[in-house]
């Protein structure tokens, strides 16, 4: 069982299993291109938590099939989340977004996913305000531009 | 006596008040000839040379301006903050008391189409406060009710001339058009709300951090579980609004969706009336927008979201609802020699449209009240219901208040009762490009009377159902239609609306044609539902 390492943004060295690491499209690359030279891989834009936490989904999810491009849409179809990853994603919105980035930045498109689905969880249901309340996010409509908006897009709210 | 103040406002309002009664009743629905005289060959219903077949107006108000209508329906179709709720619950209502409160009631009731009720409540408001409509007015509209100005006393001659125009009268603002104020919305950031506390860090909002990819991402599996919901997102800051605006990928997708997208529209009729799916030989059921195919944003529309918007689509989150009123004098009583008091009934019905997406409808005719109905709509309920009038109606009448399917989902009685008279059927709209020589064969089944329906409008809908005796197949034409838009809804949703192209009852022993008046019968207005295809 082959490993290497990892070393995170904060200088810490993470040591994974090779095929659990090649989860990311990004390492795997990397990997292929350079060679294993057996010295640590740094991941510039990823703390050592986050990183961890990263591999922990990995890890459970190192035996699914590997996601070729044409069942991409397959995929992106549904909204579900797994059970086990619906638990993985209890986390604090501040990790959950940061696991979000760092999904993105080593291209692991599945934990990208089931990241945007409970976003997209959280906003579901929700009233733009309590949207805002949920995310910190500050209104920057003019009361006159919002309801400009609001009449433009009417026609959706009856899908 | 001449200058008593309260009694020369009390006469300046019912002034007012009758201008405002009578206007209203002066003008006629528009008038518009049918642009499309022949769309169904066969023979020309009745019902197709309507003028409210085209875009249809207000419904008509039987109490104040237009513009109050309007108002009115706003209010009740779409409340503004309980996203969530649909009208169709009943609340608990306590007895109103108040003049405010009767005349609530009154318009809610009219609102349903009930008019007797409404009436009834108008008439015990205005009794209990001349001026009650001041009032609703000013809680419920206090936003929009700008105050006039008051007119000086001597100009009360021309006042009830200028009633309706004040309150017509919106403040108009300068405004860039909507489409360059969103395109201005790019590249700006989603902005951190600020601390709460002062001199405290503000609440952390890693969303702001989120690159437009990531952002992109979430808000496609926002439209593609609920696009109502993107709607709404579209007004938390103006990011998103260009979001909503410019994420042609995301529309692309929520048009193939088959859940309220295009994919779940059928062209051909997918199951017989009874709702047993049919199976073409080859197996590839005609979609506009095939998964993987290659195909264009349809002429002239220009964007995704426009083809989401206008492309002729039936929803199945909700119910089509067609309420129809009609009067018919009623009989004298012997006793009363006064023609001015027989009594007039006011007849309220309902015809409800359910769709589903595996090609099936529910076709209900009743008298009872969509509150009381609609949320219990659906083919388990209606067959549950049926088999119940067959067997143990008897009992069932006995122990009224009973469910049926068990303490999970209870159907009260009176739900129940409507349901037994509910029929099976299918649906299917007319291809929106013309059909390959090929299939015309199997479509003459469903296409009309005579079957030879060769220029359609795609906007039209075939809706097959059971009758009242198995021999008999009723055909309904209907044909989608987008409420017109007004001052409060500049763009309303669209293809909300079914009005009727013909209604005929087919006798399958004998194949005899038989038409259907629809003298009554006004158009189905769609009305969303709660819990139904939201997940």
């Amino acid at each position: 069982m082959a490993t290497i390492s990892l070393m995170s943004s904060d200088d810490a060295l993470v040591t994974v299993e090779r095929a659990v690491a090649e989860r990311s499209i990004l390492i795997k690359n990397m990997l292929e291109d350079l060679g294993d030279s057996g010295e640590a891989i740094p991941i510039p834009n990823v703390n050592e938590t986050v990183l961890k936490k990263v591999i922990e989904w990995c890890d459970h999810h190192k035996n699914d099939p590997p996601t070729a491009g044409d069942d991409d849409d397959n995929r992106r179809k549904t909204t579900d989340i797994d059970e086990w990853d619906q638990k993985f994603m209890q986390v604090d919105q501040e990790m959950l977004f940061e696991v979000i980035l760092a999904a993105n930045y080593l291209d692991i498109k599945a934990l990208l996913d089931v990241g945007c689905k409970t976003v997209a969880n959280m906003i579901k249901g929700k009233s733009p305000e309590e949207i805002r309340k949920t995310f910190n996010i500050q209104n920057d409509f003019t009361p006159e531009e919002e309801d400009q908006i609001r009449r433009e897009n009417e026609w959706a709210e009856d899908r | 006596m001449a200058d008593n103040p309260e009694l020369e406002s009390f006469r300046r309002k019912w002034r007012e008040e009758v201008a405002g009664r009578s206007k209203p009743r002066a003008t006629p629905p528009s008038v518009a000839p049918d642009p499309q005289p022949t769309r169904f060959p066969p023979r020309q219903h009745e019902a197709s040379h309507r003028k409210d077949l085209e875009e249809e107006g207000p419904p008509p108000a039987s109490f104040d301006p237009e513009e109050l209508a309007q108002q009115v329906g706003q209010l009740t179709v779409k409340p503004e903050d309980e996203h969530e709720e649909d009208g169709f619950t009943r609340k608990d209502h306590h007895e109103p008391r108040s003049a405010l409160e009767h005349f609530e009631r009154a318009v809610e009731k009219e609102a349903a189409g009930n008019l007797g009720d409404s009436l009834h409540h108008y008439r015990r408001a205005y009794r209990l406060d001349a001026s009650v409509d001041k009032s609703y007015r000013n809680k419920h509209y206090a936003h929009v009710w700008k105050k006039p100005t008051q007119p000086a006393p001597g100009t009360e001659a021309v006042e009830a001339d200028a009633v309706p125009a004040k309150t017509t009268a919106p403040v108009e603002l300068e405004t860039i058009p909507t489409a360059e104020l969103i395109a201005s919305f790019a590249n700006l950031p989603i902005p951190p709300a600020e601390s709460l506390v002062e001199n405290t860090p503000p609440p952390p909002c890693p969303i702001a951090k989120m690159p437009s990819e990531v952002i992109g991402e979430i808000l496609r599996y926002v439209a593609l579980r609920d696009p109502a919901t993107f709607g709404r997102v579209a007004l938390v800051c103006k990011r998103m609004a260009y979001h909503f605006a410019h994420e042609q990928q995301i529309w692309r997708a929520v048009c193939q969706n088959p859940e309220f997208g295009f994919a779940g529209m059928h062209y051909t009729f997918a199951c017989d009336i009874y709702g047993n799916p049919v199976y073409t030989l080859d197996g590839v059921r005609y979609t506009p927008f095939p998964e993987g195919g290659s195909f264009e944003i349809p002429k002239p529309l220009s964007s995704w979201s426009q083809v989401f918007q206008s492309f002729p689509r039936i929803r199945f989150s909700g119910i089509y609802i067609s309420t129809v009123n009609y009067t018919r004098p009623g009989a004298q009583s012997t006793h009363q020699t006064v023609s001015w008091n027989s009594p007039i009934h006011i007849v309220t019905y309902y015809r409800y449209l359910r769709f589903y997406p595996d090609g099936s409808v529910v076709s209900l005719l009743s008298t009872t009240e969509p509150v009381d109905v609609v949320p219990h709509i659906n083919k388990e309920n209606m067959m549950a219901a049926r088999a119940i009038s067959y067997k143990q109606h008897q009992r069932q009448l006995a122990d009224q208040g009973q469910s049926l399917s068990g303490a999970t989902d209870p159907v009260p009685a009176v739900a129940q009762n409507a349901l037994r008279h509910a029929h099976r059927g299918r649906w299917c709209l007319t291809s929106p490009v013309p059909r390959p020589e090929s299939s015309v064969e199997e479509e003459n089944t469903g296409a009309g009377p005579n079957g030879t329906d060769e220029s359609s409008d795609p906007r039209d809908i075939v809706v097959e159902t059971e009758g009242v005796d198995p021999k008999y197949v009723f055909t309904m034409h209907l044909s989608l239609r987008s409420p017109s838009a007004s001052k409060s809804h500049v763009n309303p949703s669209k293809n909300t609306k079914l009005v009727w192209r013909g209604f005929w009852s087919h006798n399958k022993l004998t194949d005899d044609w038989a038409e259907f008046g629809l003298r009554n019968d006004r158009a189905f207005v769609f009305r969303r539902v709660r819990g139904w295809g939201i997940h």
